[in-house]
């Protein structure tokens, strides 16, 4: 019982809390408004997006995979729920369709990664760049204004002064990382994380988890993209490029290892709400934008070595550990 | 000449294993040594940390009194130390001489490549060796043995060359081209160099070595001089005399009973047309070379390598087998033979692995799983099998060897199988593990399950099986019952080449 107790709450998460309470100490000292509630508020819808697609990289990296489409993925999404909407298609419906397509395209990367035999990082290279062509395609590169109300509304929404976007990142959060930490299914990407082989001989199905999980990162690509394109008034084609940049910065942040097997949901809230304010804090105390993606790609090198780190210590621990029983 | 390489107190760890235990002793130049054990013994591990493949936990290696240590096989190249592995190293699409001169080829003050020296340089070796083939072959049009020899001219090509090592070279090899070999060991070996030789071969270790270094569980045991002593002496400093009592205190007297698995024809990529039967209450062990197709049969049978014929019944009833998942439904399960890469799930604790088995039981029609479920599934586990861990939550790297496999063992044991296959289950464990699974093995026997016993040691599969049959090149060669085998016997049946 202590031991489960130290791998939710112990080491590793409280570094990253700490390094989180630096950011926000570091850049309120350089601009007094950081801490507000607004800008809080601000921090948390900024981060939405992010989160839905982190939730996803959270549960293709700890499986062993990785997604570099969700950007075009999310676009996409908002276009094409955008068109269908302009032209008359009853709106729930054109959602429906949305995430439809958004599932599609996960099987799609799936097909590669299990029948091709690619790696992930290429196959879904691939994807990242045909999608984001049909975003382009199906708009003829203009964005597409949205007029019905009720979309709309979806982006300016707010329950107890928090918009509807940061709600539902919420509520995935909640029902993913319970399914990860407490079912089957959850148990199974660890197991395949961990071993992919070994896994198979004992009697789990690699290829149907891998296919699973990549239709799930579908399915939050296109609710993100379509809660983004509601908040925007429009669906872009061009938007959310290096979006999962960012998303899978927070989960290495996070504690997930790049190498699979490791990680939790709890350690991706954390990173994601770093990152965000690291980046809203870029550009409050007037960091030039192109500094930016130099001070974005430091982060990320940041968050690799800590898990180069973190992995290094665990073989430390295990060859101690081994040296006792010989 | 009279050179020496000394092994000092060499400790290699691996998680959970101990691999090489305080080894010590010198190897001379001028006479060849055999390194012999039972797999897993320690012997390629104990190459691999002098060439710098791995690097030792602790101790030193001294080349005529001077430490070396290498911190990658390339150093070691570059010093004069070479091993020839059984797996080729070579560059498939680059002809002989480039590969020989890899890295080194003979260039012009501009450092153009001057291709025809280094094929003349290189037809010098090939015809040193006396074998007919061209510097300028392509690598992938010669014959593995070519390749092999390839292999080894390359290490010769090295002026400084001082130790050669071979790993088990002769498996691929035919008579006549092992005779090749030996010639051009004797040729080095006049040239004295320190010649190194891992076999598994008895008849190899007469012919050719001098001197026999024989290891045992990661620990040096002796080194004789091979002229003095006979095959049977080899063996029990090999295998050690205590396992013999292990065996005759087991408990073997069951009852056989009806045909349970009826195995017809199976062929995959890896094996051909394989046929046997084994009985409810039976153990029937799999002896042979590694590599003779046995580690593929079982992976055929519960579909882990997809089946391209043959018809597998369980109790009389004909089963498909597409997956491993297939297979463990119908209560066929397979501990497998590589227990770090294929059996543990090393980022998970004691109570995962135990029970990523068991998923469907414990989850609820959401897939939610049940906690408790699975914590007494854990201690039952941990308590039949005497799993010796402080608590569940452990990970499971941390355990010894021989605690690890006896996960793997409760893992499939809580899904109620029928078919126990094992393949090399006491593979780097140590004695008093094995004589647990032993026991295990005996007593899941008795209580009806037809187990498969796959293993490369002899007294091991003797003292166990109900019956024995014997795989070569990817068939089965014969079948022995109990009362008959011996090890000659099986050495015999698995080892000719016709």
């Amino acid at each position: 019982m202590k031991e489960r107790l130290k791998k939710t709450f112990g080491g590793d998460k409280l570094i990253l809390l700490a390094a989180t309470v630096v950011v926000f100490a570091l850049f309120t000292a350089l601009n007094k408004n950081f801490l507000s509630w607004r800008n809080i508020v601000n921090i948390l819808v900024a981060s939405s997006l992010v989160g839905m697609v982190a939730i996803g990289h959270t549960y293709l990296i700890i499986a062993g995979q990785n997604d570099l489409s969700p950007g075009s993925v999310a676009a996409f999404s908002g276009v094409l729920a955008a068109l269908l909407v302009s032209s008359g298609v009853n709106l729930w419906l054109s959602f429906l369709i949305t995430i439809a397509a958004g599932a599609l395209i996960g099987v799609f990367n799936a097909f590669m990664i299990n029948k091709i035999k690619l790696e992930a990082f290429i196959a879904t290279l691939v994807t990242q760049s045909i999608i984001r062509g049909f975003a382009y395609i199906l708009c003829d590169g203009k964005p597409v204004a949205i007029s019905n109300a009720t979309f709309i509304k979806l982006g300016k929404t707010r329950f107890l002064d928090i918009p509807l976007a940061v709600w539902i990142m919420l509520i995935c959060i909640v029902i993913f990382g319970f399914i990860l930490a407490k079912t089957r299914f959850g148990r199974s990407i660890y197991a395949i994380g961990g071993n992919k082989d070994a896994a198979r001989l004992a009697g789990l199905n690699p290829q149907r988890i891998i296919t699973t999980t990549f239709i799930m990162m579908g399915i939050l690509c296109a609710i993100g993209g379509i809660i983004f394109a509601a908040r925007m008034n429009s669906g872009q084609p061009a938007a959310n490029v290096n979006l999962e940049f960012d998303a899978i910065t927070a989960v290495i942040l996070g504690g997930v290892s790049f190498s699979g097997g490791v990680g939790t949901m709890g350690g991706t809230i954390i990173g994601v709400f770093l990152i965000q304010a690291f980046n809203t804090g870029l550009t409050m105390v007037n960091v030039p934008s192109f500094w930016q993606y130099v001070a974005k790609g430091a982060l990320l090198l940041f968050a690799l070595t800590s898990d180069f780190i973190r992995k290094r210590n665990r073989e430390k621990q295990l060859l101690e550990a081994s040296k006792k029983n010989g | 000449m009279g050179n020496t390489l000394e092994f000092r107190h060499i400790t290699k760890y691996f998680p959970g294993v101990k691999a090489l235990d305080d080894v010590s002793f010198v190897a001379y130049s001028g006479e060849v040594l055999a390194f012999l054990g039972e797999n897993g013994a320690g012997k390629s591990t104990l190459l691999k940390t002098l060439n710098g493949d791995y690097q030792p936990t602790s101790g030193q290696y001294l080349i005529n009194g001077e430490e070396v240590h290498f911190r990658n096989p390339h150093e070691a190249i570059e010093a004069g130390v070479s091993i020839i592995y059984q797996e080729r190293q070579l560059l498939m699409e680059l002809s002989v001489a480039e590969n020989i001169y890899l890295g080194r080829m003979p260039a012009n003050f501009l450092g153009v490549i001057d291709t025809r020296k280094a094929n003349e340089m290189a037809q010098r070796i090939i015809d040193e060796f006396g074998i007919p083939i061209r510097a300028t072959d392509k690598v992938k049009d010669l014959s593995v043995a070519y390749q092999q020899l390839v292999e080894i001219m390359k290490a010769c090509s090295r002026e400084n060359l001082r130790v050669i090592c071979f790993d088990e070279p002769s498996a691929s090899l035919s008579d006549s081209e092992i005779e090749a070999l030996f010639a051009i060991i004797r040729k080095l070996k006049a040239e004295g160099k320190i010649i190194i030789y891992v076999t598994h071969r008895m008849s190899e270790i007469f012919q050719i070595t001098d001197k026999v270094a024989i290891f045992k569980d990661g620990r040096y045991v002796d080194t004789v001089n091979t002229a003095e002593v006979q095959e049977p002496q080899l063996i029990r400093m090999m295998v050690g005399r205590d396992l013999g009592d292990i065996y005759s205190s087991l408990d073997r007297d069951k009852q056989i009973g009806e045909v349970l698995l009826d195995v017809r024809g199976i062929s995959s990529d890896y094996v051909e047309n394989v046929s046997f039967t084994l009985h409810a209450g039976e153990v029937l062990g799999f002896s042979g070379l590694v590599g003779a197709g046995r580690t593929e049969t079982m992976r055929a049978i519960i579909g882990a390598d997809r089946q391209t014929g043959g018809e597998v019944y369980l109790a009389g009833e004909r089963i498909v087998c597409h997956s491993p998942h297939d297979a463990m439904r119908h209560g066929i399960v397979l501990v497998p033979e590589d227990r770090k890469m294929q059996g543990i799930l090393a980022n998970m604790d004691v109570r995962n692995n135990i029970n990523i088995s068991l998923l469907d039981q414990h989850a609820n029609r959401f897939g939610v799983i049940d906690a408790r479920a699975e914590d007494e599934a854990a201690r039952k586990g941990i308590e039949d099998f005497r799993i010796r861990t402080p608590n569940a939550e452990k990970k499971i790297v941390e355990l010894s060897g021989g605690n690890q496999q006896k996960c793997i063992v409760a893992r499939w044991m809580s899904t109620h199988p029928r078919v126990l296959i094992l393949d090399e289950p006491t593979k780097g464990i140590d004695v008093g593990a094995k004589s647990e699974f032993y026991q295990m093995i005996c007593q899941f026997a008795k209580q009806g399950l037809g187990v498969i016993l796959v293993s490369s040691e002899l007294p091991e599969v003797i003292g166990l099986s109900d019956r024995i049959i014997v795989m070569r090149g990817r068939k089965i060669v014969g079948e022995v019952m109990r009362e008959d085998a011996t090890e000659d016997r099986l050495l015999a049946l698995g080892m000719t080449e016709n």
